[in-house]
């Protein structure tokens, strides 16, 4: 083994081991298509498009919880990435050495925490506040406005759209920050001096400099914190409030697809026709992932050409 | 501490023969007076006074960890991004001292250009690297930007290898053509001063002489500080030298005078060679 361990990889592209990386993937999207199979035999396209759930007529359609994923996850980046640039801008650029080191490993502990707890803590603290305060300010506020009185429509449960996108953004948020405060520190000092050399403000370095060097690893640090957003079960399903129905509000209940997987799988028989919903659902997960990450690659190449690059 | 107080008699009296000798040959742009400098808690550079005549080559020789690049990133104040690096003494530019503070930093550096070791383009297209400089100190139109790069360009004899490809990017040029579009980039903000910090360490021996032939036009214009590894290199371009060990300045004189007949024992092993 020792002997083994020490020879030099074979460089024949067969047994490369990033091959393995490729053939576990390609088993994954297998099951996920082969164990969802029988949902979109039964459904065809409607099964993308239709917001029934139902375990009763044997019903069931994709569209609640894809547009419960897209929805918490685009909003949890919306309220997470602003927060985690500024955050990791200034842990790079602005904050004393002592301050960057100390918030800095605050920020990674954050990352740390387990999504259990985030679900629970959302449980316990978040959805009251929800319920007693913010919804009902919400619906003081914009409950008359036009087009925004739908936006903040429904009973005050609490659970809901909205609370997940909080902890969503709370959770993605310091994983974010780490990676973009690693991308910033990274840059070339020489880089950032000859800036500074020519006059340039702090801010105008970043702006001008560190942002455009760094543009792919942002871009890289938004996609790792979507990509978790939208997987990510255990805190979503405390707090989503379990409804699958696509709406205006966002505080009403609703349905992420990893939050559905969760909460059905245990009742989903072998072989039953919900088991293969489920199971065509993940497949789904996995193609928005693909699509989010190819993308972002587009946005970056198309960056990189605008950039003269 | 005998030897220190010898050290700063012999240094003061070299200040004034120093000064003497320039005194009828050109005005000083830049002056250091009594200048420490500490990285911390160890003192990087001891008691530096020297002056930097205007429209000329200085040239700034010893061996590594002497003090020569510190001293470059003093004269604009880019130790100044780094807390804890700590400068007392006075540098005078322009009738003020740029240590005290309250002077205004971003003006300072538009004024006391730098060109580094390595070649440092931004990730941005070819003019965009000339107008940044430019756009971070003034507003101009469209057409006179396109001249001033023009004019940048030219001035580092750059303008004909790159005309046709402005938009593309600068990370994509040759290491020799990267250096020359830093320094256009330099002299686009229209400086007084330009610090050098080993510009030529990097390239090859072709683009080094390129680099050397447009100091010689540059110093027509501009005060050059330079500081170089390349002994050959300060007696072709400078025409001032000074010569640093430990954190001391141990002498400065003409370039004629330095490599020909130097006044200092450690001075003459150095430029042999003995030593570095």
């Amino acid at each position: 083994m020792e002997i083994s361990a020490r020879q030099p990889l074979p460089a024949t592209k067969k047994n490369h081991p990033a091959g393995g990386v490729l053939v576990v993937l390609g088993a994954i999207i297998g099951v996920m298509a082969v164990g969802g199979w029988k949902a979109f035999a039964a459904f065809g396209p409607e099964f993308l498009i239709s917001a029934v759930w139902n375990p009763v007529t044997q019903h069931f359609g994709a569209a609640a919880p894809v547009f419960g994923t897209i929805v918490s996850s685009a909003l949890a980046l919306v309220v997470a990435v602003p927060l985690a640039f500024g955050t990791a801008f200034w842990l790079a650029a602005l904050a004393p050495p002592a301050a960057a080191a100390f918030i800095g490993m605050a920020v990674q502990l954050l990352a740390a925490v387990p999504s259990i707890i985030f679900g629970m803590w959302g449980f316990f603290v978040v959805v009251p506040l929800i319920a007693h305060y913010v919804q009902p300010t919400a619906r003081h506020l914009f409950g008359h406005v036009p087009g925004l009185s739908a936006l903040v429509a429904g009973a005050p449960f609490g659970t809901g759209l909205f609370t997940a996108s909080l902890i969503l953004a709370i959770m993605i948020t310091p994983s974010i920050t780490a990676v973009m405060r690693d991308v910033f520190v990274s840059m070339p000092t020489v880089l950032r001096e000859s800036a500074y050399g020519l006059g340039a403000t702090r801010w105008e370095v970043m702006r001008n400099v560190v942002l455009p060097w760094s543009r792919q690893g942002v871009i890289g640090a938004v996609v790792l914190g979507m990509g978790r957003a939208m997987g990510e079960t255990m805190a979503v399903t405390f707090v989503i409030g379990d409804s699958n129905h696509i709406g205006w509000s966002l505080f009403a209940p609703a349905n992420t697809i990893a939050s559905l997987i969760a909460l059905e799988f245990p009742e989903s028989p072998a072989g039953s026709l919900k088991l293969a919903s489920l199971m065509a659902l993940g497949a789904i997960l996995m193609a928005i992932s693909f699509l989010t990450l190819w993308f972002s690659r587009w946005l970056l190449a198309r960056g990189q050409k605008a950039a003269g690059g | 501490m005998n030897v220190e107080v010898q050290t700063e008699t012999v240094a003061a009296e070299q200040t004034v023969t120093v000064a003497e000798a320039e005194k009828d040959i050109r005005p000083i742009a830049l002056q250091v007076r009594d200048l420490d400098f500490y990285y911390g808690k160890s003192h990087a550079l001891h008691d530096i006074s020297l002056n930097f005549p205007e429209r000329s080559v200085t040239s700034m020789i010893g061996p590594s960890g002497c003090g020569k690049s510190t001293l470059l990133r003093v004269l604009n104040r880019m130790y100044d991004l780094y807390p804890g690096q700590k400068a007392t003494g006075e540098v005078i530019f322009d009738g003020q001292n740029i240590l005290a503070s309250g002077v205004d930093l971003n003006v300072l550096r538009s004024r006391i250009g730098m060109v580094f070791q390595k070649p440092t383009p931004f990730p941005m297209s070819i003019y965009d690297n000339i107008a940044f400089g430019i756009r971070l100190h003034e507003r101009v139109s469209r057409s006179e930007m396109d001249g001033r790069v023009e004019d940048a360009l030219r001035r580092v004899a750059l303008w004909s290898e790159v005309q046709d490809r402005l938009s593309s990017s600068a990370t994509a040029m040759s290491g020799g053509q990267q250096q020359r579009l830093c320094i256009a980039r330099t002299i686009a903000v229209r400086p007084e001063v330009i610090l050098l910090d080993e510009p030529t360490s990097a390239l090859d021996p072709v683009s080094t002489a390129r680099i050397e032939e447009l100091l010689d036009e540059l110093k027509t214009e501009f005060t050059i500080a330079i500081v170089t590894h390349n002994m050959q290199q300060a007696a072709r371009c400078a025409d001032q030298v000074a010569f640093f060990y430990m954190g001391k300045l141990i002498e400065v004189d003409s370039t004629a005078r330095m490599f020909t007949n130097p006044r200092e024992q450690q001075t003459q092993d150095y430029i042999t060679g003995r030593f570095g």
